[in-house]
């Protein structure tokens, strides 16, 4: 039993898939995000690919404080994952409503609305800084349960 | 008693296929990374994929037929795995062999498409109804081509079987040479059998988010995902024991490192064309198969006869 589940964390760590999900950010850590997926920053050898999908994701990508509108859209996309699920807020609004706090239209970050794992802070967050922050979520991962 | 149970099981069934479709599934994308000037996945990564999804959680959407959705996946891996026993692999006799496992082995490779089909279709979701769709379209392109050129050697070699087929190149050397633009139609038909780029319109995910395997996920996902890779093993098996029939002769070893060589470089050849080209709409791809891929394959047919005659008389 303990040898299958190590080997089941084991390929958890290795293999995180993404979903890239905008939830309402003015555009410019979607950029970074896309720009960490590019060969210059090539994210896949780690084994992180980018899905289409909820349903093949390990890792929902948030960025931006999510809007009054993709609420709901958010929720639904996040129960639609499978379990184990985990999400990342990459940017400062994502991480806390950013320069979007407090306005009549807007949530104050993702972790107002779904479970949080990882916060990548930054106007918007860089590739390297995005790259270090799903690192970090996997290493965390690794000392979890132990 | 207990050795076509080792046959279908270990070696060169289930678990050889399974080794080896997540070996050419690694060369493929680590190939793919380097060609775009990137390190590229571990070794080990298709492997953890698998072991991942097999461990996550499945979820049948409400609206799909759970019987249907659930017994595709393995309809596709049974169909893939089933068809290496007809193929001549590095001997020119194939595990079981009889006249006429040339067009069964076609059948059983044309059944994963028919199970993505039937798959997409009863997840009900509209993004993977429309990849089901596609996939049939697609199937109607490639299919032709694939089957007249590869009745053209058989025609050639005047018989059905592959291993006989196997077996009559390994003795007319040289003959194979005939067959070089059945070869070309070959791997273009197998990359839309495949779905791999250029041809991957069923699955497009940046038009109709994963096409079939929307509502896909875990283990079923995985099943997939597996009878994709081993679907790629096999139809390039398939291709070199027909395309390239030679050193069927060598000892054992040799003879498997050469098949080994034989299907890498023609998985190599397709993801080559993955960096190359880039997605083609469905129209263009129907038309490009029924107006050049089919006439070639023709050609090829009509070389073979010109040559048969031409030798036999
Ligand atoms: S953190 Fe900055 S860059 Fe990112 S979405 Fe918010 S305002 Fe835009």
């Amino acid at each position: 039993m303990r040898i299958k589940d190590k080997i089941v964390k084991w390929s958890r760590i290795k293999s995180p898939w993404m979903l890239h999900f905008n939830t309402g950010a003015c555009n410019a850590c979607d950029i970074e995000i896309v720009a960490a997926l590019t060969p210059r920053y090539d994210m896949e050898r780690f084994g992180v690919m980018l899905k289409g999908t909820p349903r093949h994701a390990d890792i929902l990508l948030c960025s931006g404080p999510v809007t009054g509108q993709i609420k709901d859209r958010l929720k639904r996309i996040y129960d639609q994952m499978p379990q184990p699920k985990f999400v990342i807020a990459v940017g400062s609004c994502a991480c806390s409503g950013g320069v979007f706090n407090g306005c009549y239209n807007v949530e104050s970050g993702i972790d107002s609305v779904i479970p949080v794992s990882a916060y990548i802070p930054g106007c918007p967050a860089a590739p390297t800084a995005i790259i270090d922050g799903v690192v970090k979520l996997l290493a965390s991962l690794e000392q979890r349960e132990e | 008693m207990f050795t076509p149970f080792l046959h279908i099981l270990v070696f060169p069934g289930f678990l050889f296929l399974v080794f080896a479709g997540l070996i050419a599934e690694y060369i493929d994308r680590k190939l793919y990374a380097r060609l775009q000037n990137r390190v590229g996945p571990p070794f080990f990564q298709p492997l953890a994929d698998f072991i991942k999804l097999t461990s996550k959680e499945d979820i049948v959407p409400e609206e799909a037929n759970p019987r249907m959705f659930k017994a595709m996946p393995i309809f596709a891996l049974t169909a893939t795995v089933t068809a290496i026993f007809y193929i001549p692999l590095w001997s020119p006799k194939a595990l079981y062999s009889f006249n006429g496992d040339l067009i069964v082995v076609m059948y059983l490779l044309t059944i994963p498409t028919l199970t993505y089909f039937l798959g997409g279709w009863y997840s009900t979701s509209l993004y993977s109804k429309i990849g089901a769709v596609r996939s049939l379209t697609q199937l109607f392109a490639y299919e032709v081509p694939l089957l007249m050129c590869i009745l053209a050697p058989a025609l050639l070699a005047n018989t059905w079987s592959l291993s006989e087929m196997a077996s009559f190149y390994e003795n007319h050397s040289g003959y194979w040479l005939f067959n070089i633009i059945g070869f070309a139609v070959a791997i273009v038909a197998l990359l839309g059998k495949l779905e791999k780029v250029p041809f991957d319109i069923p699955e497009a995910e940046t038009e109709i988010v994963a096409g079939t395997f929307t509502e896909y996920s875990g283990r079923l996902f995985g099943i997939f995902r597996l009878s994709l890779d081993i679907e790629a093993i096999v139809g390039s098996s398939l291709i070199a024991s027909v395309y390239l029939p030679f050193g069927f002769h060598l000892k054992p070893l040799a003879g498997f490192l050469l098949y080994m060589g034989k299907v890498l470089s023609i998985i190599a050849i397709m993801s080559l064309s993955r960096s190359i080209f880039a997605r083609l709409r469905i129209d263009q791809m129907i038309n490009f198969c029924w107006k050049y891929l089919s006439p070639l394959a023709f050609l090829q047919i009509l070389i073979c006869l010109i040559a048969k005659w031409g030798l036999y008389r």
